[in-house]
């Protein structure tokens, strides 16, 4: 018996040491041996949805993977990698010299997808669409056909960013949506569009795949067969895809990419992350002594490394911020004069150790900083525990304040709970996105504008730091109000010295805008080399990704 | 027919209780959708189109008594409104959409970790002290101990990326559309084999234990020793005598699980990525979706309570000592 029961032991062993031994092993051959063709779909992850649902109406479902960019289009793409400007469902526009109102004149031949001509009144009707189902556009007095290729927009107030804003709305046919009884509701499951790839082929709970519109109005540029979406249940599953060659592009966010992604086929993969997605900040309460001393705020964030912010919390994939508080996005609006004279963004314990002193907050004997009335100077950086790579930055951000005296605490909590505390201003302080648009207007006005102001208890949206500032009011009223390119520059370099003045918060890096691919099947992608692009799939400038790919035809 | 009528009724107040519960529960959680669909989003939503998305998703100020009696009133027409996190998909699509591979998903794992796991603690009770009685249940409840989610990645590890012996994913070939052709459910099953074994693996054990201990407490019996003294044969004793009445305790419990098998496996789906209700249900938690928690909830509850009932029917047939009371 105890003979019968060691053999069955040492069988048990040897096989447990040979499962191990197995999977220590390379993973054989990932790629699946599909003939490259030319018409291999171009294959993408979704890793947030878990499961699609056929809807895509750009309206009330805007964040449904590629509806608005490759069903639906807008009149023109810019390109926050460059600053570009592509005209695309319009070929120029003119802006009234006040400001008040732009025409745009429509390109001709485009076709819906079910053949009937693009016209001006799809404009009007995707406005007031827009304006019913979300909301927006607050500025916008009318909107009127001209003729069936003249778009004429008049607003009631001054307002020079709206030819970006205007523009990236997404268009959808008259001819459908006037039948429609509500059209929040209307799941458009065979949506009409302007866009390449607007036929549904297949459409599964876990993919669904998108083939050529018959009626494109760039023919030419419709290079790859289709697209297929996959769906994930959260970074894992969808990582594992990438990694195993299973999609061409991985626009998700990849921890150690260049070993998870990039070792694994390094003559076809690659990673870019350009520097334009919104500026990531460090807001105060400023409802909150001593929080609501300019002072005080300089020198919190002269306490902060942030090189070390970016090498340990965000693994070197962005860069520190500046005084201007502005992403890569709006490089042809930064001013290198407010960049240079200001220091506030650069690392120097000693001087921000000298404006606490000058406002009252003194070392205590222990090394600790206490505040006026002699209670320490001690409080809260709220962060959402999910996002493990904030919730490194904060841990950087007290240890750098721990050598000031400050004692900074990281509450990492449910995301939910952090917002909450943000909208009604209950909040010490935080890590916190900003707004991210074509020009740096919104991000001003979100910053230190009056308007955005609501007192704490009142649930707000935007300016969760809650500081205005008048002066600020008075130059975003003219920036909306110039219409000339120069006065514009000459205005929003004054709204930066403004801000690089009053630091209504401070900014730390701009967050990267995650994109990640493979030429192994397709080759055309945007690089730094060639910015055209960004790798994001969810951003208006996809539709010139997917109008500039072409496929890999083995021999 | 007393017995029935009275187990009826018993769970109808059960159902009124689960869905009163059902209603309250999600709105005592702190915050609304609408912020926290700006936390999701991160700045994507413009401050300015705030207010009507809080208008289109139909949340209401009314107090919570009229609102609960509304909600009473849509449940009896079957109008389970409009998800406020998958917007704007109604929750009966949501729900129907997915709810077919989690049953499958979740009945062939159980069904299989239940025939496995009562057979091999039948035959280990039978032969007490042997190989089977010995080393089987500690190690099988020593895998299930591992967490789920190690075993699931493991698994899909080794036999999928090392291995490539399974697919990675889905429940499918991708791009392929459901039909009932042989083809396609083979495909289906061999797209199940590895999720269903990490979920068998971990369950096993418990399905085993449970049945060794009954049945070695029905091993001392004497009806037993009274069918071996008539001279029957040991297999017939073993399961036409012991297993059956050791079996009535498993039922009562396949039948609570077999409710929450609706519940979805969402480690399981998160792992091999395979649709299922888990994930829309943590989705919907998370970014308190009234319309759709409510939804899947109620669900749930009508599966348990179904399950449970047909459960209480099977369990007169297989025990005449209930019918007699």
């Amino acid at each position: 018996m105890t003979v019968h029961r060691k053999a069955v032991l040492i069988a048990a062993a040897m096989a447990a040491t040979a499962a191990l031994a197995l999977s220590g092993c390379s993973a054989g051959g990932g790629e699946s041996a599909d003939s490259l063709d030319g018409s291999q779909l171009l294959t993408i992850p979704r890793e947030d949805m878990g499961t699609f649902d056929r809807n895509f109406n750009p309206f009330a479902n805007p964040d449904f993977p590629m509806t608005q960019q490759a069903i639906f289009e807008s009149m023109l793409v810019y390109n926050p990698a460059d600053g570009s400007t592509t005209p695309w469902l319009a070929t120029e526009w003119e802006v009234a010299p006040d400001s008040t109102g732009i025409t745009y004149h429509l390109r001709d031949g485009v076709k819906w997808s079910d053949g009937e001509p693009f016209v001006a009144d799809d404009v009007v009707v995707s406005f007031d669409l827009q304006r019913e189902v979300r909301g927006g556009f607050d500025y916008i007095e009318s909107v009127t056909a001209v003729d069936p290729h003249t778009v004429q927009f008049d607003f009631n107030q001054p307002f020079s960013p709206a030819l970006l804003d205007i523009g990236q709305q997404v268009i959808a046919p008259a001819h459908v949506w006037a039948d429609v009884d509500d059209p929040t509701k209307f799941a458009n499951e065979e949506p009409v569009g302007t866009g390449p790839y607007t036929e549904v082929t297949s459409f599964q709970a876990q993919s669904f795949d998108l083939g050529k519109n018959p009626n494109y109005w760039q023919p030419e540029k419709q290079k790859i067969e289709g697209i297929r979406m996959l769906a994930f249940s959260g970074n894992d599953g969808a990582n594992l895809a990438a990694a195993n060659g299973d999609v061409d592009w991985a626009p998700q966010f990849i921890p150690n990419i260049d070993e998870a992604y990039v070792a694994k086929d390094p003559d076809n993969r690659f990673f870019w992350f350009p520097p334009t997605g919104s500026m990531i900040n460090w807001q105060f309460n400023t409802t909150k002594a001593p929080f609501d001393d300019a002072d005080v705020r300089k020198a919190l964030s002269m306490a902060v490394d942030r090189e070390q912010v970016t090498e340990i919390g965000m693994q070197g994939y962005t860069r520190p911020a500046d005084c201007t508080g502005l992403t890569g996005s709006y490089d042809s609006w930064r001013d290198e004069a407010v960049v240079e004279s200001c220091t506030w963004t650069a690392r120097d314990l000693e001087g921000a150790g000298e404006l606490l002193d000058e406002a009252g907050i003194t070392l205590g004997e222990d090394g600790k900083r206490v505040l006026p009335d002699g209670t320490p100077f001690a409080f809260d950086f709220s962060v959402g525990s999910t996002s493990s790579d904030w919730v490194s930055v904060g841990n950087v951000i007290a240890q750098n304040l721990a050598e000031l005296g400050v004692t900074v605490t990281v509450a990492a909590k449910d995301w939910g709970d952090v917002v909450a505390g943000y909208e009604n201003g209950t909040f010490d302080s935080g890590i916190v996105w900003s707004a991210n648009a074509p020009t740096p207007y919104q991000f001003y006005r979100g910053a230190m504008s009056t308007e955005t102001v609501k007192p704490v208890g009142e649930q707000t949206f935007d300016n969760y730091h809650r500081y205005g500032n008048p002066e600020a009011d008075a130059l975003l009223a003219q920036f909306a109000a110039a219409s000339d390119e120069a006065a514009q520059h000459e205005i929003m370099s004054r709204l930066q010295a403004l801000f690089a003045d009053t630091a209504p918060v401070a900014p730390l890096f701009p967050g990267p805008e995650w994109g990640a691919a493979s030429n192994a099947r397709f080759t055309g992608w945007p690089t730094e080399d060639d910015p055209y692009a960004t790798l994001s799939t969810r951003a208006r400038t996809t539709v010139l990704v997917l109008t500039s790919l072409e496929p890999v035809v083995a021999d | 027919m007393g017995y029935m009528l009275r187990r009826f009724g018993f769970y109808l107040v059960a159902f009124w209780v689960s869905i009163t519960l059902n209603f309250f529960l999600p709105r005592f959680m702190p915050g609304d959708p609408v912020s926290r669909m700006v936390a999701r989003l991160q700045g994507q939503i413009r401050p300015d189109q705030i207010e009507a998305l809080r208008e289109s998703f139909g949340l209401s100020d009314a107090p919570l008594w009229e609102q609960y009696l509304r909600y009473l009133g849509q449940i009896f027409t079957g109008n389970l409104g409009f998800s406020i996190s998958r917007f704007p998909t109604p929750v009966i699509d949501v729900i129907s959409s997915v709810i077919g591979w989690t049953f499958l998903l979740g009945f062939v794992s159980l069904i299989i970790a239940v025939v496995i796991g009562n057979v091999l603690g039948i035959l280990a009770a039978w032969r007490r002290g042997g190989v089977l009685d010995s080393f089987v249940p500690p190690l099988l409840i020593f895998i299930g101990s591992f967490p789920y989610f190690w075993l699931a990645m493991g698994l899909l590890y080794l036999f999928g990326v090392t291995l490539g012996w399974f697919p990675l994913r889905h429940a499918y070939e991708v791009g392929t559309a459901p039909e009932f052709s042989l083809a396609f459910v083979g495909d289906v099953a061999y797209h199940l084999i590895l999720p269903a074994t990490s979920i068998v693996l971990v369950s096993v054990g418990g399905w085993m234990l449970g049945m060794r201990n009954t049945m070695i407490a029905t091993n001392a019996e004497d009806y037993i020793v009274m069918a071996e003294a008539k001279g029957l044969r040991a297999n017939r004793v073993m399961m036409q005598y012991a297993a059956r009445n050791a079996l009535l305790p498993s039922v009562t419990a396949f039948g609570m699980s077999l409710g929450f098998v609706v519940g979805g496996a969402l480690l399981t789906e998160v792992v091999f990525a395979y649709p299922g209700i888990g994930y829309t249900l943590l989705a919907a938690v998370q970014n308190l979706d009234y319309p759709l928690m409510q939804g899947l909830f109620l669900t749930i509850t009508t599966a348990v309570l179904i399950a449970n009932f047909l459960v209480d029917i099977v369990y007169v047939r297989l025990d005449p000592r209930v019918r007699v009371s």
